[in-house]
């Protein structure tokens, strides 16, 4: 895991294309249990999409008040995790744009296993505004 | 190998019970303990406007995963596969939700051909929760 101080996240300086840094951890066979049970899927392969990757990047890096809403993900899967392998993920802020006045950002994150096999690549849509989604949810309020 | 496929089959429909539990479980996978929206109500509260906490949206990623897996085998799937989602309603304790898709267009690539299935999650009420797509490539 990154040793470093975090930074205050802040929209208007977050940049297209900055590094998330990478970090490394072991998949046990026991988150692999948990996120098979937590989705009712007895074979499901990538408990890595619970790990969320790509935000647990970010939040190496940023403490974000602000929060979010996720609008939207994209996952490539590419080979199932093997538990007891370390996985490592390298992310960043793929992009960010403004759509009907709402903020929204990009992250991402790839990950590999110890022996180099790629793994997953997911992103994730972030609306940076979360409080907008909710008057949309509840209109009356 | 999978067999070929072609335009206008459909995926395995699936059926999934929300529960709160489920949703904290699912947020007990990470490797950083953190409060969020999906297991702290106070704070989807504060932030959302909501008086209920909300699934992640990775929760719809799996289960439109394991019906792409279960159509196309995971030895195609697992190697090839992706799932691309627009949420739209949130997701929440109590939901029962419907996985379906479409096979709506296959292409010759480098490696194979690629499926592309239109994918509709929904909720009891018949509403959208998430729609996209599908793919794998069939060697």
């Amino acid at each position: 895991m990154p040793d470093q101080e975090l930074k205050i996240y802040d929209y208007d300086k977050v940049e297209i294309g900055e590094e998330l840094g990478s970090y490394e951890y072991v998949l046990t066979q026991e988150m692999l249990d948990n996120y098979r049970a937590s989705i009712d899927d007895p074979e499901a392969p990538f408990p890595t999409l619970a790990v969320k990757h790509d935000a647990t990047a970010l939040a190496m890096v940023y403490v974000d008040n602000t929060g979010g809403v996720n609008a939207g993900n994209e996952a490539e899967f590419f080979n199932p995790p093997i538990p007891g392998k370390k996985i490592k993920v390298t992310g960043r802020i793929h992009d960010k744009y403004l759509r009907r006045d709402k903020p929204y950002m990009v992250i991402e994150a790839t990950a590999e296993d110890e022996d180099g096999r790629l793994i997953e690549r997911l992103r994730t849509y972030q609306m940076k505004k979360p409080d907008e989604v909710g008057k949309k949810w509840h209109p009356q309020g | 190998m999978a067999s070929p496929r072609i335009e206008g089959d459909t995926l395995p429909s699936l059926t999934k019970t929300i529960t709160q539990s489920k949703i904290e479980q699912f947020e007990s996978c990470g490797i950083i303990e953190r409060e969020n929206i999906h297991n702290n109500v106070d704070l989807a509260k504060k932030r959302l406007g909501t008086t209920y906490a909300i699934a992640s949206g990775r929760m719809s990623v799996a289960f439109v995963s394991e019906s792409l897996r279960k159509y196309f085998g995971p030895d195609v799937f697992n190697h090839s596969g992706s799932v691309s989602l627009k949420f739209l309603r949130p997701v929440k304790d109590g939901d029962i939700l419907t996985i379906s898709g479409t096979i709506i267009h296959t292409e010759t690539v480098d490696n194979g051909t690629r499926v592309t299935a239109e994918i509709n999650c929904e909720n009891q009420d018949g509403n959208a929760t998430a729609v996209g797509q599908g793919t794998a490539i069939i060697p």
